[in-house]
């Protein structure tokens, strides 16, 4: 086979982006997708978990689900209804660094589902009787997740090596933190992060010479152009360490590892951090899957992620395996991670990875919801390229400066190791 | 869509524009509904060997091709088919397109391997029984189908899986290129597959489909179903709650109207399990209303996951809304409404390489025409709200509930269930 001298060129391109600004710092970009059978449209703000402030704990993500109780000029569900009756539908997602509100409409309808989303999002009514029956709603997604193992031991992986870091918390909050809650409270944290430069709208989908037209007279123009003045936002450690915990309903036992990795912006060193991980963790040949799952036969699933994130990327590390493999599996997993710092990649082995990490960016730009998802992320933390941009760092990374640069970083003894039985 | 007409597998071309991706997708009419008794599982193994060797690739050669390539290749099970899935980019098309040929024709099914999947199979099954949500779904299988072939999940039992052995999975397989197979390819396409593609992807000596009939259908007419209820005892927060009953084939001309009212009860915010569950009471995060697109007859199921103490109350709501259907009118606005989320869910169903080539498959192995969706489309307009409800009547008037939770509450929710 020809794999070991396979260059990696991009002869394709990702859509065509334009970009630009609103007076008030709202940032804006439309990506072209001629083909596509929806238009999407995604506001995100930087109002994440990471910007709630003490008593604010699951405030961002009960805000998200407060905006569709209805705003101003639309009664609760008529947004929904209005929306889904063009054919389209709508969601939203919090994160630790941003949320994001989302519309995906047919090409002709864009600009009334612009106006509707706008209107929903930033003037949100935050009824009293609506808040108190959304509570309970989240109250439920909290029960939701804790009858869920798998998201138990993550929570608790995250909480043990974050410390006190707002990566370290829940993203629902506590029932506790969402009983302490009042609409007052929501409306002066929207009031705060919801402001101009902290806002970008990404649309993505056939070319429309209305939209931006629409966008220059909507509701974003009034948004604050103040910023929060920003909380200097400390970078994530990790705490290393070794945590055993006892989980009643587990049926297999796990081994997590979680490590710190650069934050988005460094874009070549998350290139790098991605690579190694891929390397390591992703297909039956790499180094993990090989030695433990279908070599040794010890483990039935390995799954390692490199989460981007603003203030600090995570690596994890996630080992499912029957409880008597749990020390052997430990060790060999020692073993594969020293093995990574003390010698090179083969070439063979880098140019697998770098196909993989090249063609999942790829293979992501096929839907509208996923480019302007890519867009508005990229603009709103300033990153202002093409989306195959991050692509070209790829090549930078030799087997040598991976040995020496990012492996070593990722040993056990950095890492917050987490085992449940 | 250009339509090669080969006799077997059936070919389609879908050109896109893409960053230089294509997905192709090959379906074959065997799935876990046809299960041999007492091997439940058979088919879903079988479609985990077929990536681990095959013609001239070993298991580490086929992963080290494929990987190496940055491409994604896999074989799935699902109730009434294997599909095998690649995703590459054109520049890697005539290397690894010729792979689920030999996939299908010259699987290795090497002992190591058969044993290596076995065992990750009831690792897997294992860990399921952690989900309260699994739990449930296959207790409502066990309900509504009991040992017909959508009885079980398709990844089987631990119980079965241990019988089947090496033998049993090349039977199958021998199987495989026999029936009438679907392929397609969706994306950035080179220009030789446009033109033959048959030659491409090397499927020129397959046998003749031979000239089966659909399965039978699976599914149940209701007859000897003695229990509607089933229990499934958890120490958990939540009580997941289905309720819902086997219904009707994609085929099957109440297929629509049935797709309509999932969309007036599961589809988006505005839908009515929504509404009355999450906005009105507070009662449930997530909500749903399932109704695939399946040969036989298919499950039609809502469900929702609530705290013990709101669980009787949850009940009666999904148990008033499923009575509703057959027995109240839905209003105009509600049925506009409806037909515009059917016509919404086609599009969004058909944004990916992937999501087009498998929803060709789909409707050339179920024996409907490529525009089907289309033809659903203008059927629109003739559905009246007394068309739904007579399809209600005739579909959906024995509901089965499933219950998985706290002992003490699914007491409570079982005598609730029973009384008349």
């Amino acid at each position: 086979m020809e794999l070991c001298h396979a260059v990696l060129t991009i002869p394709f391109s990702g859509p065509t982006l334009d970009t630009w600004t609103l007076p008030n710092g709202v940032h804006c970009v439309s990506a072209s997708m001629p083909d596509a059978p929806l238009t999407c449209l995604d506001l995100w703000c930087r109002a994440g978990s990471s910007s709630e402030k003490a008593g604010e704990e699951g405030m961002a993500h009960f805000l998200e689900h407060m905006v569709f109780k209805g705003s101003a000029g639309l009664a609760p569900g008529a947004f929904d209804t209005a929306i889904e009756a063009l054919g389209g539908s709508s969601n939203a997602a919090t994160g630790f660094d941003d949320v994001h509100f989302h519309v995906l409409i047919p090409p002709e309808r864009a600009e009334e589902a612009l106006e509707l989303l706008l209107e929903l999002v930033l003037k949100p009514s935050l009824d009293a009787d609506g808040f108190s029956t959304e509570r309970d709603v989240v109250l439920e997604e909290i029960a939701q997740y804790a009858d869920q193992p798998n998201e138990q031991v993550l929570q608790r992986l995250l909480s043990e090596g974050c410390g006190d870091h707002a990566y370290g918390r829940p993203i629902l909050g506590t029932p506790s933190s969402l009983e302490a809650m009042d609409p007052e409270a929501m409306r002066r944290f929207h009031q705060r992060r919801y402001r101009g430069a902290n806002c970008c709208l990404a649309i993505a989908g056939p070319s429309s010479d209305q939209l931006p037209a629409a966008v220059a007279s909507s509701a974003l123009m009034g948004l604050s152009p103040q910023m929060d003045p920003i909380n200097s936002a400390a970078e994530v450690g990790v705490c290393p360490g070794r945590h055993e915990i006892s989980l009643e309903r587990l049926e297999s036992s796990r081994l997590l590892m979680l490590w710190p990795a650069a934050p988005s912006r460094e874009q070549g060193a998350v290139m790098g951090a991605d690579l190694a991980t891929t390397l390591l963790g992703e297909g039956r040949r790499s180094r993990l899957v090989h030695r433990l799952r279908e070599e040794l036969q010890i483990v039935e699933n390995v799954s390692m992620d490199l989460s981007l994130l603003e203030q600090g990327s995570l690596i994890t590390l996630e080992v499912i395996c029957p409880e008597e493999n749990l020390a052997v599996v430990e060790r060999e997993i020692g073993n594969i991670l020293r093995e990574a710092a003390d010698h090179p990649v083969s070439e063979r082995e880098l140019q697998r990875g770098v196909q993989l990490v090249s063609n999942g960016l790829r293979y992501a730009l096929e839907s509208t919801g996923q480019v302007s998802g890519l867009c508005a992320s990229q603009q709103l933390w300033g990153r202002n390229q093409d989306l195959l941009a991050p692509l070209q760092l790829l090549q930078t990374w030799s087997a040598i400066e991976l040995q020496t640069a990012i492996f070593p970083t990722l040993q056990p003894e950095q890492a917050c190791v987490l085992i449940a039985r | 869509m250009n339509v090669s007409t080969t006799n077997n597998p059936f070919c389609s071309v879908i050109p896109l524009s893409t960053p230089g991706i294509f997905a192709a997708k090959l379906l074959l009419p065997f799935g876990s509904a046809l299960d041999p008794v007492g091997k439940r599982g058979a088919h879903d193994l079988l479609a985990s060997l077929l990536s681990r060797g095959c013609g001239t690739f070993s298991n580490e050669a086929m992963a080290d091709l494929v990987e190496g390539c940055g491409a994604g290749l896999r074989c799935d099970a699902h109730e009434d088919a294997l599909t095998l899935s690649l995703r590459c980019t054109v520049d890697d098309a005539d290397r690894l397109l010729p792979l689920l040929n030999a996939m299908v024709r010259e699987p290795h099914l090497d002992q190591d391997q058969v044993d290596l999947e076995r065992s990750l199979s009831i690792q897997a099954i294992q860990r399921q029984r952690e989900d309260p949500f699994h739990l449930a779904s296959l207790g409502w299988r066990q309900l509504a189908y009991g040992s017909g072939g959508y009885g079980h999940d398709p990844v089987g039992l631990e119980e079965d899986l241990q019988t089947i052995d090496r033998d049993d999975l090349v039977a199958l397989a021998e199987q495989l290129p026999t029936g009438s197979c679907a392929f397609a390819v969706a994306g950035s396409l080179p220009p030789h597959f446009t033109s033959d593609l048959v030659a491409a992807a090397g499927f020129q000596d397959w046998p003749s489909a031979l000239n089966q009939a659909l399965p039978p259908s699976p599914g149940s007419d209701g007859a000897g179903i003695t229990q509607t209820i089933q229990l499934q005892p958890m120490d958990t927060e939540q009580v997941v709650l289905m309720l819902g009953q086997a219904a009707v084939g994609h085929a099957h001309p109440d297929d629509l109207p049935l797709r309509l009212l999932q969309c007036h009860l599961g589809a988006g915010m505005s839908s009515l399990l929504f509404q009355r569950l999450r906005e009105e009471h507070g009662v449930a995060y997530d909500v749903s209303a399932h109704f695939p697109a399946l040969i036989g007859a298919a499950p039609f199921v809502l469900s929702a996951s609530t705290a013990s103490d709101r669980a009787g109350l949850t009940l009666k709501l999904l148990h008033e809304i499923w009575m509703e259907l057959g027995t109240q009118l839905l209003c105009p606005e509600a049925l506009a409404l409806a037909k515009a989320k059917f016509i919404g869910q086609v599009a969004h169903g058909l944004q990916t390489c992937s999501q087009r080539a498998e929803r060709s498959v789909q409707l050339q192995s179920m024996r409907l025409p490529e525009h089907h969706d289309q033809i659903c489309i203008e059927r629109l307009e003739t559905l009246t709200a007394e068309d739904l409800n007579a399809a209600a009547q005739r579909w959906l008037s024995q509901p089965l509930l499933s219950l998985c939770g706290p002992a003490s509450t699914l007491d409570t929710l079982s005598r609730q269930w029973q009384r008349p």
